[in-house]
């Protein structure tokens, strides 16, 4: 919100230097963002009246004319060539002589123009720096004094604050709020502006009566009435206070009411009380079916659940948002029906919101207004427009409220202030502090009894008032003292967050970089990756975009994604990991938490497996790398084993390519999945080369992993080691083969491990030949060859009737 | 040296032949020749016994001694033999010691997982536990318990991504602090990271998803001096020992009083750049005095324990570390920008 400098100081004396008194606001919670001078460069711009129309000169293009005007000055005349549509004889306006500065370090001089000479510049409101308007030269009235520097005429010599107030201060939305604030931090003497109207016959309640239906809604309604007014514009000064603080002036009643709420935060709201049938208001629930037309000209449909303001018979204004355009102040109106009153903060903010309807006036209403601050905005503004208006205050002030709120007490405890802050800020200071805030304070006894004004609604407790106390007494005062340790307690880690660090450190190390993904994703690109079901995905219902709207059921998509953009930039060789959380809708075993969650490890692998160096061939990485990131991070879990299960044909999930994946089991739970990415994924994804990808359950290993090593006897005595190779057909696997081998129970075979497959010409078509490395040691003594040779012996025998297949063994 | 010549002879011919001796297979010629199982001087002290008494001690002492000289001999020429041998075969196989070494080259950790882990370190090492909640949470979690009203602009604050059934994507890790809080009694020290969501568009300094660390310290003496003791211990640990802190007053529903926290920028020490946008503090973090009002939505009685809590953004901290000028790279993973925090030792600055 902007705050005038000399609006300001106008309700508190400070010479603070703009940029001091930012600080010491900012530093008392009432945070200034920007410190502009209101124009800049604007110098030797004074009042001059047009006398004379000299003559017109030529078209300096087609429907422009420039004419010649004589404009008076008290002690000199000057010719000053004009293309505004609205230089008149008689007008003033800002007049910008030889040696004037305008915004913009513009400098007048004279000038030549197509022959005939020129000595200054007529300034419209943009040339002045001092508004938007440039259809033509400012108007000015015809008692602006001649001669007098637009700067001082117009009050121009200022400075605007941009001040950011949080949502719980409603109060500090306002010229006075502020200037209250600015008191309590310098300690200088706050003024309240005059408020008192002369009133004149007739009574107001005999034009008008006000009658609240609702008071939940509307506790507080009170309305004047304002006769015999002229509606015309605004005086200078307060036009161009209005357009200070970013507001735009109409007229004088409608710039009246927007001065008071700016100065005072209470918005107002005049009707033509002649457009209101029977003169009566209304403050009732709107009724189904209910429309209106608002003063932006939109017909809007009104719902039983917002607060109307209407007359005998309909809604002439929407509470605390806009009023209707049928009962608007216009020219020609002469009696106006100011409306002030307090709405229930929340119903303003959802019928702002139903109507997408934001307004200053909803703005502050919904931070919750001054439930007392009613009466002095109306009897300001009263005195305002029948001071601007030519108008008469009707007698008394329609004033409905009919539950008085009683204002909140507290009892302040000193050693609360310093159990909280940890400081003891002195006994007198925190009352000075209060006081000047607007609290009343009674010191009398060992708690100060503190009386809440009407306008702090946002204090409610004890622990408020500290806050209070140490904002404006100075965060800087409170030491750095840390609190003695207590009770002793283990410092503690998540051991799925500990188990990601682990596994993650293992695959960087590995090679692989570490990615972090959005967690919302395409639902088109799902449905092609095979999430087609919507009742199994967990879906956004205000997505900043279709393509980001579901959460993700795998952390696959988002790094398909990251191999793309790659990929796409000259990166063909990506090898990349996550660790994260996927969403599927909540089951019962998760409790309160609305969606089920679980820590997942993903990798996917496309193009080179490692870099191109001196020492190593170029490969492409296969479904081999993938699975062995799988196996890598299960190790690095401490899986104790898991065997590898293929889906049957077709039902592998929609991502992975039919025969290219599978899933590895723990005690028969799946607890990873592998695979090649299917080619139509690909092409989703506009990825030319094989990818590959892996995927670890972290949540599900976190539970069936951590088993701490015991520790076995080293053996004493030499171990033997045998290969043998098998030439098998090619649908023989390797864990059909080791399981065969494992499961001979042969004495002393200790460990068997594959060294070498080969498939080729050398075997021949649909064979292949697999080579392995058995150990043979027994506990308690060195075994002979003999006892060796027959142990292996048997292991080629059994593998060769087993498999009918050829066996070499060594 | 012997006065027999015999041993005389063996000796003199053996040591011209060692000096002479080409290879270290030669000089084992020598000593086979010589002092081997049948060697020429193995051979004479066997045959002492043919010899006259009288001059057996003296011969047999001879050729003792001419045996040991001729080992040291040998042993001595071996060596340099060895050496000699050594560096031919070194010269007949040259290596390129200036050839890359063989290594599989680390990946990257990401940046904020790098920031992450520095900032659990350091508040571990201040005795805070690490506690995690759910990223879809309930509005009584993310807002209700924590005092937020509702239908009031403080909920503006934070800008909410909903889910069905009125769930929604946690806007804050504030509500990790309720779930902590409502599953036991104080002392609670605390800090719970992850990521959390806002309905914000993207552009260069905002994300809809971000990542956020909570602080949460509960017991009977915290106070603000303590919260800000703890952050300055931090920040000097995360930003240089010079690092200082100052407080401004804020508004946080669920905080009382509350604060904003900023770091005196550690690029120019105070005096104003381009990175600080010559304010000389940086922006880096919320915190406040639990309010009355969330500790007795846990179940806590605020007239017996006090605490505070603290919010900061990870981006920002990485933002302000590394700087990194636009929060999309954190989540666009370029190995390009990625790559630059992996450990290399081709990127390592001349």
């Amino acid at each position: 919100m902007k705050i005038s400098y000399r609006w300001l100081r106008e309700y508190v004396d400070t010479d603070l230097p703009p940029a001091e008194l930012a600080d010491r606001l900012t530093n008392a919670g009432i945070p200034v963002e920007g410190i502009t001078p209101l124009v800049e460069g604007l110098g030797g711009v004074v009042v001059g009246e047009i006398e004379a129309i000299e003559r017109e000169l030529e078209e300096s293009r087609p429907g422009h004319v420039n004419r010649l005007c004589r404009v008076a000055l008290p002690d000199r005349k000057l010719s000053v060539i004009c293309g505004a549509p609205n230089v008149a004889p008689g007008l003033r306006t800002a007049l910008a002589p030889p040696g004037a500065t305008l915004p913009g370090g513009r400098a007048i001089s004279i000038a030549t123009i197509r022959g005939t000479r020129s000595e200054g510049m007529l300034c419209s409101e943009k040339e002045l720096g001092i508004g938007d308007d440039s259809a033509g030269i400012l108007a000015l009235p015809a008692d602006a004094p001649l001669g007098t520097d637009l700067v001082t005429y117009l009050g121009l010599d200022d400075t605007i604050f941009e001040i950011e107030i949080t949502p719980n201060r409603p109060d500090a939305l306002s010229i006075v709020g502020v200037a209250r604030e600015v008191a309590a931090v310098t300690g200088a003497p706050f003024r309240f502006p005059q408020v008192s109207a002369k009133e004149a016959d007739p009574e107001a309640a005999a034009l008008a009566g006000v009658e609240i239906a609702d008071g939940e809604l509307c506790p507080r309604y009170a309305a004047r009435l304002i006769t015999g007014l002229t509606v015309k514009a605004s005086p200078p000064w307060l036009a161009q206070r209005l357009r200070a603080v970013g507001l735009r002036p109409i007229n004088n009643v409608v710039d009246v009411t927007n001065y008071v709420m700016w100065e005072l935060g209470q918005p107002l709201h005049a009707f033509d009380h002649a457009t209101l049938r029977e003169g009566r208001i209304v403050v009732r629930r709107a009724q189904p079916g209910e429309r209106i037309t608002t003063l932006d000209a939109r017909d809007r449909a009104l719902s039983p659940d917002m607060l109307a303001i209407c007359d005998a018979e309909r809604p002439v204004a929407i509470a605390g948002v806009m009023g209707g355009a049928e009962t608007e102040v216009r020219a020609g109106t002469t009696t106006v029906l100011l409306e002030s009153a307090c709405f229930n903060g929340g119903s303003v903010r959802r019928t702002s919101r139903a109507l997408g309807l934001s307004t200053d006036a909803a703005y502050r209403f919904e931070r919750g207004s001054d439930i007392e601050g009613v009466i002095p905005a109306i009897n300001r503004a009263a005195l305002l427009l029948a001071d601007l208006g030519g108008g008469t205050v009707a007698r008394g002030v329609i004033d409905a409220y009919p539950a008085p709120r009683p204002h909140t007490r507290i009892a302040l405890r000193m050693e609360r202030v310093e159990r909280v802050i940890g400081a003891a800020p002195p006994r007198a200071e925190v009352v000075r502090i209060l006081q000047a805030l607007g609290f009343a304070v009674d010191d009398s006894g060992a708690a100060l009894q503190v009386v809440v004004p009407s306008f702090r609604r946002d204090i409610v407790q004890e622990d408020d008032l500290v806050e209070e106390i140490v904002r404006i007494w100075g965060y800087d005062k409170i030491p750095l003292v840390l609190a003695p340790a207590g009770e002793t307690t283990s410092v503690t880690r998540p051991a799925d967050q500990m188990l990601a660090d682990r596994v993650g450190g293992a695959l960087a190390a590995a090679g692989l970089s570490e990615c972090i993904t959005y967690s919302f994703l395409d639902p088109a690109r799902l449905k092609a990756m095979g999430w087609d079901d919507p009742a199994r995905l967990v879906a956004l219902l205000n997505p900043l975009s279709a393509e980001r709207s579901i959460m993700r059921p795998s952390l696959v998509p988002g790094l398909l994604e990251v191999l793309a953009t790659n990929v796409h930039r000259q990166r063909p060789d990506v090898r990349v990991f996550e660790t994260g959380v996927t969403f599927a809708p909540h089951r019962e075993t998760d409790g309160d938490r609305p969606a089920h969650e679980e820590l997942w490890l993903a990798v996917a692998l496309t193009g080179q497996r490692a870099g191109r160096a001196w020492h190593a061939a170029r490969e492409r990485v296969d479904v081999y790398d993938a699975k062995g990131m799988a196996e890598l991070a299960l190790t690095v879990a401490g899986a104790p084993g898991v065997t590898t299960q293929p889906w049957p044909a077709g039902d592998e999930p929609g991502y992975l390519e039919p025969g290219r994946a599978a899933r590895l089991l723990l005690d028969g739970q799946e607890v990873a999945r592998f695979g090649e990415v299917a080619h139509r994924v690909r092409e989703v994804f506009d990825l030319a080369a094989p990818a590959f990808v892996a995927e670890v359950c972290l949540s599900t290993l976190v539970a069936r992993t951590a088993a701490v090593p015991r520790y076995a006897a080293l053996p004493r005595f030499p171990a033997v080691q045998r290969d043998l190779a098998l030439l098998v057909g090619a649908e023989v696997t390797v864990a059909q083969v080791e399981a065969a081998i494992r499961g001979m129970a042969v004495p002393w075979l200790v460990e068997v491990a594959l060294f070498d497959v080969y498939s080729g010409s050398q075997v021949g078509a649909g064979k292949r030949s697999l080579a392995w490395s058995l150990t043979y040691q027994a506990p308690d003594r060195t075994l002979t060859d003999a006892e060796v040779n027959e142990a292996h012996a048997r292991v080629v025998d059994e593998l060769a009737r087993r498999f009918g297949a050829e066996v070499r063994g060594a | 040296m012997a006065s027999d010549p015999r041993v005389q002879e063996i000796h003199d011919r053996a040591l011209a032949d060692i000096a002479g001796a080409r290879s270290t297979s030669d000089l084992e010629q020598i000593r086979v020749r010589v002092l081997g199982r049948s060697g020429e001087l193995t051979a004479l002290l066997r045959a002492l016994g043919t010899l006259p008494a009288a001059e057996r001690p003296k011969v047999g002492q001879q050729a003792n001694e001419v045996k040991g000289a001729l080992e040291a001999a040998l042993a001595a020429r071996v060596d340099t033999l060895r050496v000699e041998e050594r560096r031919r075969a070194r010269e007949a196989e040259r290596v390129d010691l200036t050839l890359p070494g063989r290594y599989t080259p680390p990946g990257a950790t990401h940046p904020l997982t790098l920031v992450l882990r520095e900032i659990i370190d350091i508040f571990a090492g201040l005795g805070f536990s690490v506690a995690e909640g759910p990223e879809a949470e309930t509005d009584f979690f993310n807002f209700s318990a924590l005092n937020f009203p509702d239908d009031h602009p403080a909920r503006d604050m934070q800008d909410t991504l909903h889910l069905a059934g009125g769930a929604l994507l946690r806007t804050h890790t504030s509500p990790v602090q309720i779930r902590t809080m409502l599953g036991r009694k104080p002392p609670v020290r605390t800090i719970s990271p992850g990521k959390v969501y806002r309905r914000d568009l993207t552009d260069a300094t905002h994300s809809p998803m971000f990542h956020q660390v909570e602080g949460l310290a509960v017991d009977r003496h915290i106070t603000m001096a303590d919260l800000k003791a703890t952050l300055e211990l931090f920040a000097k640990q995360m930003f240089g020992a010079r690092s200082r802190l100052r407080f401004r007053p804020s508004f946080f529903p669920f905080t009382e009083p509350s604060a904003e926290a900023d770091v005196l920028c550690f690029k120019c020490g105070g005096d104003g750049c381009r990175f600080c946008k010559q304010g000389g503090w940086l922006e880096i973090l919320g915190s406040g005095m639990v309010h009355p009002n969330v500790l007795r939505n846990v179940g806590y009685d605020p007239e017996d324990v006090t605490g505070w809590a603290f919010g900061m953004g990870v981006e920002r901290i990485a933002i302000l570390k590394y700087e990194v000028d636009d929060i999309r790279l954190f989540f666009e993973n370029d190995l390009r920008f990625l790559g630059q925090f992996a450990p290399s030792l081709s990127s390592a600055k001349a």
